[in-house]
C-alpha cells in the first residue's frame, strides 16, 4: 500500500480494514465440493519459451519434408527424364490409310482414318521440368516391345549418361528417329514437332543458323522463326521449316543433333486418297466442260437452254479452278513436311547441371526447391492470414474498449 | 493474508484448495464491496471459483499472484451480475433489499452504521477500488489490472472514492 496514497485517509481507512467479514462455511463448502482437488496446477510455458521450442520443431519438420520429398523426387525424376527419351518413336503408315501406334505419355496415339490416315506418336517428358536435359536414346524398333522394354533400356541409357555427364552422342538420337518411316511414293502431309535443348544462348543462335542451313541444304526453306533470350543466360528459339518429304527424316536427323532432344512427335497424314479423288473430280469437270461447249457449237438451242447451259459451264469452269487450285495444295502439301522446332537453353542448363553434380546434387537441388516452396507457402500464408489479424485484432481492440465504457458505465451508474 | 503467494514448487502452482482457503474470504469481501449484497455475494464468490478451477490450468504464476488473478475473474463474474441485473430490471427490488439491509452492516461485521451507510452511497467502481487497495492490499499495478484501467486512474478512483467516502461519513454524522 503506498502511503501517500492514503496519506490524509488515515482514519477512514482504519475504520474500514477494522470490519471483519469471512466467507460463510457453506460458502467454502460449496466452492470446495466444486471440483478443486489437490492437484497442483502445472506451470504454463511462457509464449516466448513456446516459441522457442515451437520454431526447432517446425523448422526440422519442414527440412525433413523436404529431405523426404528431395530423396524420393530425386529418384523419380530421372525415372521421369528417362522416361521422356526411352518413349517409342515409330510410325508405321499403312498404304490405304491407318496408322496405328501405342499410346505415349503424350497421350497421342495411332489413329486410323477412312479416307486419309493420319498417325501422331510423340515423345516428351511428362513435364518440361523432368523432361529437361534429356537426350534421345535409342528406341525400339516395334512399339509394343518398346513399352514393354522400356525399363531396361531406360537403366541403361540413363546409367551411360550420368557416367559421361554430357548430352548423348548425335548417333544415339539419330538412331532413335530411324524408325520413322515416312512412305515413299506416296503423298504424305508430315508434321514433325521437335525440341531441343542446348547449352546457352549462344548455342541457341549457332543452333538456329545451324538449323537454317540444314532445311536449306535439303532443299527446303524457314518459314518463319522466332528467337528469344534473357540476360539471365536463358533463351527459346521457335522455328517454323519446310523441307521435301523425302527428306523429312534427315532433316529430322541433322536437326536432332544440333542439340539433346527434349521431346519430339512426329504426325502424318496420307494424301493419296483426296489427291485421287481431286483428280477424278478434274477429269469428270473436264469432261462436262467439253459437252457443255459442244451443245452450245451445235446451234440447236432455244435460247433458254442456251443461257442454261452457259451458266452451267461458267459454273463448271469456276469449280474446275478451284478443284486444281486445291489439287496444287494437296501435291504441295503431300510432297512437303513442316518441321515446327523449339530450341531452348532454360531446362537445359538446370538440368545439365543436376547431372553434373550427380543424383546427390539433384536431390539436393530438389530439396532446396521443395524449401523454397516451403517457403513461398508460409510467405503466401503470411501475406493472406496478416490483413486478416489485423481485421481481427481491430475488432477485437474496438470490442474491448466498448465492453470496458459499458463496464465502467454500469459500474459508476448503479449506486446502492 | 500476504498478497501474493509464493510457489510452491518450481514449475509447478499451489493446488487449487490452498488457493481457495488463502483467497476466499478477500475474493467473498470484494464481491459484497461490488455489489453491496451478501447473498449474490456467495453466488458470485461461488462462481468465480468454478471459473478459476476451470481456468487453473492455463493460470501462469509469472504474470501475477492468484489473488490478483482470482480478482480479475471476480470482477468479470461482477461486471456480468451487474448486466443481467440490469436486463431484469431489478433497481426496484434491490433499492428494498438495500433498504432491509441498511438495518444491517452488509460490507464488514464491525463497520459502524454511518460508514456501511456511506459505502452504499458508493458507486461499485468506487468501493470495488476501496476493496482492491484498502482491505485486499494489492498494489497498485495489479489493482489496475483487476479494473482494466491505468495505474494512474486507479490512484485517481481511490482517492477520490476516500474523499467521498469520509464526506458521505461526515453528512450521517452531521
Amino acid at each position: 500500500m503506498s502511503a501517500s496514497e492514503f496519506e490524509g485517509h488515515e482514519e477512514i481507512v482504519a475504520a474500514l480494514t477494522a470490519g471483519k467479514l469471512d466467507a460463510p462455511e457453506h460458502l467454502r463448502r460449496r466452492v470446495l465440493a466444486a471440483g478443486p482437488g489437490a492437484k497442483g496446477a502445472r506451470v504454463p510455458m511462457s509464449p516466448r519459451r513456446r516459441f522457442l521450442l515451437v520454431l526447432p520443431v517446425a523448422a526440422t519438420l519442414a527440412v525433413g519434408a523436404a529431405v523426404v520429398h528431395g530423396a524420393f523426387f530425386a529418384g523419380s525424376s530421372a525415372t521421369n527424364g528417362a522416361d521422356a527419351r526411352l518413349l517409342p518413336l515409330h510410325i508405321g503408315n499403312r498404304p490405304g490409310g491407318s496408322v496405328t501406334g501405342p499410346k505415349g505419355p503424350t497421350g497421342a496415339a495411332g489413329a486410323t482414318g477412312a479416307n486419309g490416315a493420319t498417325g501422331h506418336i510423340g515423345a516428351t517428358g511428362h513435364n518440361g521440368a523432368t523432361a529437361s536435359g534429356t537426350p534421345a536414346y535409342p528406341l525400339p524398333n516395334a512399339a509394343g516391345s518398346a513399352l514393354t522394354s522400356k525399363t531396361a533400356h531406360r537403366s541403361a541409357a540413363f546409367e551411360e549418361y550420368q557416367a559421361s555427364g554430357a548430352p548423348v552422342s548425335p548417333q544415339k538420337s539419330l538412331s532413335s528417329l530411324n524408325t520413322i518411316a515416312i512412305p515413299k511414293g506416296r503423298l504424305v502431309h508430315a508434321t514433325a514437332y521437335l525440341s531441343v535443348g542446348v547449352a546457352n544462348t549462344n548455342a541457341l543462335t549457332q543452333a538456329t543458323n545451324n538449323a537454317t542451313q540444314i532445311v536449306t541444304s535439303l532443299g527446303g526453306f524457314t518459314q518463319s522463326s522466332q528467337i528469344d533470350s534473357s540476360h539471365f543466360g536463358s533463351g527459346t528459339a521457335f522455328l517454323d521449316l519446310r523441307v521435301p518429304l523425302a527428306h523429312t527424316e534427315t532433316a529430322i536427323e541433322r536437326l536432332g543433333r544440333l542439340g539433346h532432344i527434349l521431346s519430339q512427335s512426329v504426325s502424318t497424314k496420307d494424301l493419296e486418297q483426296q489427291a485421287q479423288k481431286e483428280t477424278s473430280q478434274i477429269g469428270q469437270l473436264q469432261r462436262t466442260i467439253v459437252i457443255y461447249k459442244q451443245a452450245l457449237a451445235t446451234g440447236t438451242l432455244s435460247p433458254t437452254q442456251r443461257i442454261d447451259i452457259q451458266i452451267k459451264l461458267s459454273n463448271a469452269e469456276h469449280q474446275i479452278a478451284g478443284t486444281r487450285k486445291q489439287h496444287s495444295k494437296t501435291v504441295k502439301a503431300g510432297t512437303t513436311a513442316e518441321i515446327k522446332m523449339s530450341l531452348s537453353t532454360t531446362h537445359h542448363g538446370g538440368a545439365a547441371g543436376h547431372h553434373k553434380t550427380g543424383k546427390l546434387g539433384q536431390m539436393l537441388h530438389n530439396i532446396g526447391t521443395f524449401l523454397g516452396i516451403e517457403g513461398l507457402v508460409v510467405l503466401y500464408a503470411l501475406v493472406i492470414v496478416l490483413p486478416i489479424a489485423l481485421v481481427a485484432a481491430l475488432i477485437w481492440w474496438l470490442t474491448r474498449g466498448r465492453r470496458q465504457r459499458d463496464e465502467r458505465r454500469l459500474l459508476a451508474a448503479e449506486t446502492a | 493474508m500476504p498478497a501474493a503467494l509464493a510457489i510452491s514448487r518450481p514449475g509447478r502452482a499451489q493446488p487449487f484448495a490452498d488457493v481457495v482457503a488463502e483467497n476466499l474470504d478477500a475474493v467473498y469481501r470484494y464481491l459484497v464491496y461490488i455489489t453491496g449484497d451478501r447473498v449474490a455475494s456467495e453466488d458470485l464468490a461461488a462462481e468465480t471459483f468454478e471459473k478459476a478451477y476451470r481456468g487453473w490450468r492455463k493460470f501462469d504464476p509469472h504474470r501475477g499472484a492468484p489473488r490478483t488473478w482470482l480478482c480479475r475473474i471476480a470482477h468479470s463474474v461482477a461486471v456480468d451480475w451487474f448486466r443481467a441485473e440490469a436486463r431484469r430490471q431489478r433497481r426496484e427490488d434491490n433499492y428494498m433489499r438495500d433498504a432491509q439491509m441498511l438495518e444491517e452492516s452488509v460490507f464488514a461485521d464491525g463497520l459502524s452504521p454511518e460508514l456501511d451507510h456511506a459505502l452504499h452511497r458508493l458507486t461499485p467502481a468506487e468501493r470495488e477500488v476501496v476493496a482492491l487497495r484498502v482491505l485486499l492490499e494489492l498494489d497498485g499495478p495489479s489493482a489496475a489490472r483487476v479494473l482494466g484501467i491505468s495505474q494512474t486512474a486507479c490512484s485517481t478512483r481511490l482517492s477520490r472514492a476516500l474523499k467521498r467516502l469520509e464526506e458521505e461519513v461526515g453528512d450521517v454524522r452531521v
